[in-house]
């Protein structure tokens, strides 16, 4: 029996170098485990022995039998391998280049747009927007401009024709309709359609009758900032800007408040910033926004009691910032979409 | 405003102050300094005057003369010089060698083209004095001796602060409002400025006048003065007072007019000098008639409007109020006797005459800010004094004054603790009163509070909270503490549209586009590639500045396209890109409506080869994208329909609309126009996007998804094709397929899914058909589905397309 044993242990040894495939596999395994396999035929023919042989016969057919499944799993692992390599083809370079399009980028004014309102949300103010095509009344009039103030000149504002009926901006009276020249309309709005306390933020485009140069867009981008409660103070401006400014420029940013003059505030002031981080325009104050207290005016305008609530406001040109941040000298980079700019602030 | 560092000078004491500590002092009071320049000659070595004794031309050069040049020392020098506006014997500025001019430029002896030249005659601008005439600085008029150093011949150097002033500050339009202010913050008084003419008195001239009657019939003109000065000698004015008028911009005169000037530069008040033998009968103040016409000091003439305030004498106007000057009755060499105007004028009538005839002028620029009127009469009495000392006038009579002051000084109530409250910091009544009083404001204290009284110059003092801004101003900003910020209000809400536009800008980039941002206005030509002309029109401004700007824009697309050419044209790889932001749409009703715009452009060929080429983009792929920001939006999938484009922006046949009518959502898909995208060059085809969603669409904040129990039990999924008309689209047999199957299956049992799995059309399919296969995928909620009754749906599903026509495929 041990000759017949180590003959199927043979074939099964010599065969299993030439099998290459799945199908050759089976096959071997039939001529050696398969009903009529040379080692299920041994296997039968114990019947055959004494009770007495049996155990030593039986030891032996277990240890070829073994081996055998050591052989043909050996040949199985192989025929897989095998199998796979053909499933995945040729190995790939990954030093290739992807051949998809290249990453996407969002425009440096929308990063930094998001940049300050994640700022100004850390500080309890919310989201607010208004039409880009406003009254002149939310523009100007609720503003505490009037009608023969300087920056309702035709010079600087584009007005939309009397027949112009907009959905989104409904005329009180007669006035006329225009391109909003500041996000200040939607404090009107805001406080028109909120009871306070309030803090928002408004982020939009505007629009003044300019020539375009290096500074001049006939549109840009501000985000508008409004708090109205009890008792906001001067302090609470400063508070409020100076986190900003350290949030936006880094903590070493120092910054003054410098009287000047709107009309919907009172005081007055634009804020200053000095840092050592900024290029060429490091250590010398810079001009980033204007702000002050909500004039009285403005709050009556909208309803509120100008006793009972008090307000600041704050507005700031997202170009302005987004060119401090970024180093960029010409605001008509903005508008000029080309990739070799944008691609620098994906 | 031009304010010379010598001329504040006659107002407060800067002794121990420098310019340059003034130019960083004015922005903290609310004064921005846009430029900081010196005037007058600083003293120059080696820089003196010379006389060109003879000059030929340069040998090698024709625009150059070699001259030979006298500066007294018993040498003749030879310079070499470019300028043609000199003759011999003229006195000019020689530059010696070692002389350093602004700029710190060096003269050196050198050869000019192989001719020796030994220094330099120089033009003003090379000396930085103010421009004249070409060439060179000609000072033979003045005949200075040779060799003197050229600095004597001018004034002294001084630094000039160009001042911004804001809208609000009429009063720092004149030296004294700037003094005031500097005096105020530097804690030192102003020096005491007095007239000794007398003020006005009467309303009628007397006979001793030059003018029989004066009144204003103007509502432009509510106070009016006049006063007649006789035996005026009309010549040059001191040079003290050259040099203000120089300093601050001003070209001098005579004296008449540089008095009138140099009064307005202190005060702020324009004056005004008629001479006297050209005023016929007397002076009104009144409004144009149509069609008059008035030439002014500059030459122009203009034709008048009833809107016009002018100031005429019996038979002509002869100012234009409040702006400027007309020729036929301004003073000249040959006047005697002198009107003296000084008024005040409505600040938004002159501001709007001014803008009207395009003129703005030193005299409208103040007007139009409001003059102080308690100054009209002092200006007008410190120009007489002056017209008496400097040009020997003789006053006859009072002033006559027709209307009276507008405004006066005026007192505000400032409550205890008003100012406290709004710095958010103490402010004790007493140090307010302190601060106030510097800035020439009077304080009483009572037991409630403090009584300010605000002098007219001030006209934008009038509240409580003007006051703190005062306070704050001179006491310095600085002293406002930094606040800590408050915590969240809860509750607030968000503008749902702000986050969505993040998302969506996020989405698209992170899909691999680039985000544009284009001008939201553009010209009519692109308009009408969206719209129709009708609708375009709507879209117009009223008045564009520029021809390429002239419309609001209806679309992002045809920004994109120029995009895409552009980026193509600098070979910067253009390949996938997009915008968000408004755009606007007439409606039926004529309205129009603001939407926001999601837009993208796809070349759908990469404009560099690869190793590996992917499946391009498509109108599909397009589809997705819109859909997948509708939902962002909140406009679920089954609120879209799709249908075909009219044409347009798009490629008929290879474009496709949606519209979500609910919410009035639209836009549109698919290949553009491609005839259009040739005539960009862009060679290949683009696929684009648009979706624009009106403002509604964003009312509300959007509501949170809400849990949806599924069963447990497995899907069964069948197959049904169908021969259908080309014409009729695969989203609608999908729709009628699902709406069958619904309807056959009951309640318990979703139709989970009818899936478009293959189209085809041609051999052996009748022309125009084309055969649809679908699967259908059918699911019950508590049990597994029986063999049974799905073949059965399945029939009802067949005979429901049968009747619409379809033929079912076995």
């Amino acid at each position: 029996m041990q000759s017949q044993l180590d003959s199927a242990l043979k074939e099964a040894a010599d065969a299993a170098g030439q099998i290459r495939t799945r199908a050759e596999l089976e096959a071997l395994k039939a001529r050696l485990v398969g009903p009529n396999g040379s080692l299920t035929l041994i296997m039968r023919g114990m019947a055959t022995l004494s009770k007495e042989e049996r155990p030593a016969a039986g030891k032996m057919v277990n240890a070829t039998k073994a081996q055998l499944d050591e052989i043909l799993a050996t040949v199985s692992a192989r025929v897989e391998q095998a199998e796979l390599a053909a499933l995945l083809g040729p190995t790939v370079d990954p030093s290739l280049a992807s051949p998809d399009v290249a990453p996407g980028s969002l425009h440096p004014l929308t990063r930094t747009r998001e940049r300050i309102l994640a700022t100004f949300r850390k500080l309890g103010f919310v989201i607010a927007e208004g039409p880009e095509v406003e009254t002149e009344w939310h523009c100007f009039d609720a503003l505490n401009t009037p009608a023969d103030h300087p920056a309702r000149d035709m010079q600087d504002t584009f007005y939309l024709p009397k027949s112009f009926r907009s959905i989104d901006a409904l005329r009180k009276g007669d006035e006329d309709l225009l391109l909003r020249t500041h996000t200040s309309s939607v404090q009107v709005r805001t406080m028109l359609s909120r009871k306070p306390p309030l803090r928002i933020v408004a982020p939009g485009r505007c629009f003044r009758r300019d020539a375009v140069d290096a500074t001049h867009s006939a549109n840009f981008h501000q985000v508008e900032g409004l708090w109205v409660d009890r008792h906001v103070t001067l302090a609470d401006l400063r508070g409020v800007l100076d986190f900003f400014v350290k949030e936006t420029f880094g903590p070493e940013a120092e910054t003054r408040l410098r009287p000047s003059f709107f009309p919907f505030t009172e005081p007055s002031f634009e804020m200053d910033i000095r840092s050592p981080n900024l290029g060429r325009l490091s250590d010398r104050w810079l001009e980033v926004l204007g702000c002050g207290l909500v004039d009285p005016k403005v709050l009556e305008s909208c309803g509120l009691d100008a006793t009972e609530w008090s307000g600041l406001a704050f507005g700031l040109g997202l170009e302005r910032i987004a060119m401090l941040v970024h180093g960029i000298d010409d605001i008509r980079h903005f508008y000029a979409n080309d990739l070799r700019f944008l691609r620098q602030f994906a | 405003m031009r304010v010379s560092f010598q001329s504040l000078e006659r107002h407060v004491d800067l002794s121990g102050v420098t310019p340059t500590q003034v130019s960083e002092l004015l922005p903290m009071l609310g004064l921005e300094v846009d430029s900081v320049t010196t005037f007058g000659l600083q003293p120059i070595e080696h820089l003196v005057v010379g006389e060109i004794r003879s000059f030929e031309k340069h040998p090698k050069a024709d625009r150059l003369s070699v001259c030979q040049v006298d500066t007294g020392d018993g040498v003749l020098r030879q310079i070499v010089c470019g300028a043609k506006n000199f003759k011999a014997n003229d006195r000019v500025p020689v530059a010696l060698p070692g002389a350093i001019l602004p700029g710190n430029f060096e003269i050196k002896s050198s050869k000019l083209r192989d001719v020796d030249s030994h220094g330099m005659l120089c033009s003003a601008a090379e000396l930085g004095l103010p421009a004249g005439e070409d060439g060179l600085l000609i000072l033979t008029a003045r005949a200075p001796a040779l060799g003197t150093p050229l600095h004597k011949l001018f004034p002294s150097p001084d630094v000039v602060l160009e001042v911004a002033v804001t809208a609000n500050r009429g009063d720092c339009l004149g030296l004294r409002g700037v003094a005031r202010e500097i005096a105020a913050s530097l804690g030192r008084p102003l020096k005491p400025l007095e007239a000794r003419a007398p003020s006005g008195t009467t309303d009628k001239p007397s006979s001793k006048d030059a003018f029989g009657f004066v009144k204003s019939t103007s509502k432009t003109c509510p106070y009016y003065t006049l006063r007649t000065l006789r035996d005026v000698k009309v010549g040059p004015s001191p040079d003290w007072m050259r040099r203000d008028l120089e300093a601050a911009g001003l070209r001098a005169v005579n004296n008449v007019v540089d008095i009138t000037n140099w009064v307005m530069l202190q005060t702020g008040q324009p004056l005004h000098a008629f001479d006297a033998a050209k005023v016929k009968g007397g002076i009104e103040v009144r409004s144009a008639r149509a069609g008059e016409t008035l030439t002014l000091l500059d030459g122009r003439v203009l034709t008048l409007d009833a809107n016009t305030c002018v100031i005429a004498d019996e038979a002509r106007p002869l100012v234009l109020a409040g702006v400027m000057g007309g020729v036929e009755s301004g003073v000249a060499t040959t006047t005697t006797d002198v009107i003296l105007e000084s008024a005040w004028f409505i600040p938004g009538e002159v501001r709007r005459i001014a803008r009207q005839y395009t003129l703005a002028t030193d005299s409208s620029q103040r007007f139009a800010r409001d003059v102080d009127p308690a100054g009209v009469d002092l200006a007008a009495r410190l120009a007489a004094d002056l017209l008496i000392e400097h040009a020997g006038a003789r006053v006859v009579g009072p002033a006559v004054v027709v209307g009276k002051a507008p405004r006066s000084d005026r007192t505000i109530k400032l409550p205890n603790g008003f100012v406290a409250a709004k710095l958010g910091t103490p402010a004790p009544e007493e140090h307010v009163s302190a601060v106030l009083r510097r800035i020439g404001f009077t304080v009483h204290a009572t037991n409630t509070g403090l009584e300010v009284t605000v002098p007219s110059f001030r006209s934008d003092v009038d509240r409580p909270i003007d006051l703190v801004e005062e306070y704050i101003r001179i006491h310095g900003t600085a002293q406002v503490p930094v606040g800590r910020p408050l915590a969240p209000l809860p509750g607030e809400e968000e503008s749902p549209a702000a986050s969505f536009v993040h998302e969506v800008a996020l989405r698209l980039a992170g899909a691999g586009f680039s985000e544009c941002y284009h001008y939201s206005l553009c010209d009519a030509a692109e308009v009408t590639r969206v719209l129709d002309e009708k609708s375009s029109a709507q879209l117009a401004l009223q008045n564009p500045l520029t021809a390429d700007q002239t419309h609001l824009r209806a679309s992002l697309i045809p920004g994109l396209a120029r995009a895409l050419q552009l980026n193509l044209s600098l070979h910067a790889e253009p390949r996938q890109l997009f915008e968000v932001g408004a755009v606007f749409r007439p409606m039926a009703d004529g309205q129009v409506r603001e939407c926001l715009s999601i837009g993208f452009v796809v070349l759908t060929e990469a404009p560099r080869r690869s190793w590996k080429t992917r499946e391009p983009f498509d109108l599909f792929s397009a589809k997705r994208l819109l859909t997948g920001i509708a939902t962002a939006a909140g406009i679920a999938n089954t609120r879209l329909t799709w249908s075909d484009v009219p044409g347009g922006l798009w490629q008929e046949g290879h474009a496709a609309t949606l519209a979500d009518r609910g919410r009035a959502a639209e836009g549109a898909c698919g290949l553009l126009d491609l005839r259009w995208t040739r005539t960009l060059d862009i060679r290949g085809s683009v696929i684009a996007g648009e979706i624009l969603l009106p403002r509604a669409t964003f009312t509300s904040a959007r509501k949170s998804a809400r849990f949806e129990a599924f069963s447990s039990f497995p899907p069964v999924t069948r197959d049904i094709a169908l021969v259908v008309p080309t014409s009729t689209g695969a989203g609608d047999v999908a729709e009628r397929l699902r709406q069958a199957a619904a309807k056959a299956v009951g309640k318990d049992i979703a139709v989970e899914a009818v899936t478009c799995f293959d189209v085809f059309s041609g051999e052996g399919l009748a022309p125009n058909t084309r055969s649809l296969a679908f699967e259908i995928t059918l699911r019950h909620s508590t049990r597994t589905l029986t063999d049974t009754e799905v073949t059965a749906a399945l029939e009802q599903v067949a005979a429901a397309a049968a009747k619409a026509g379809w033929t079912v495929r076995r």
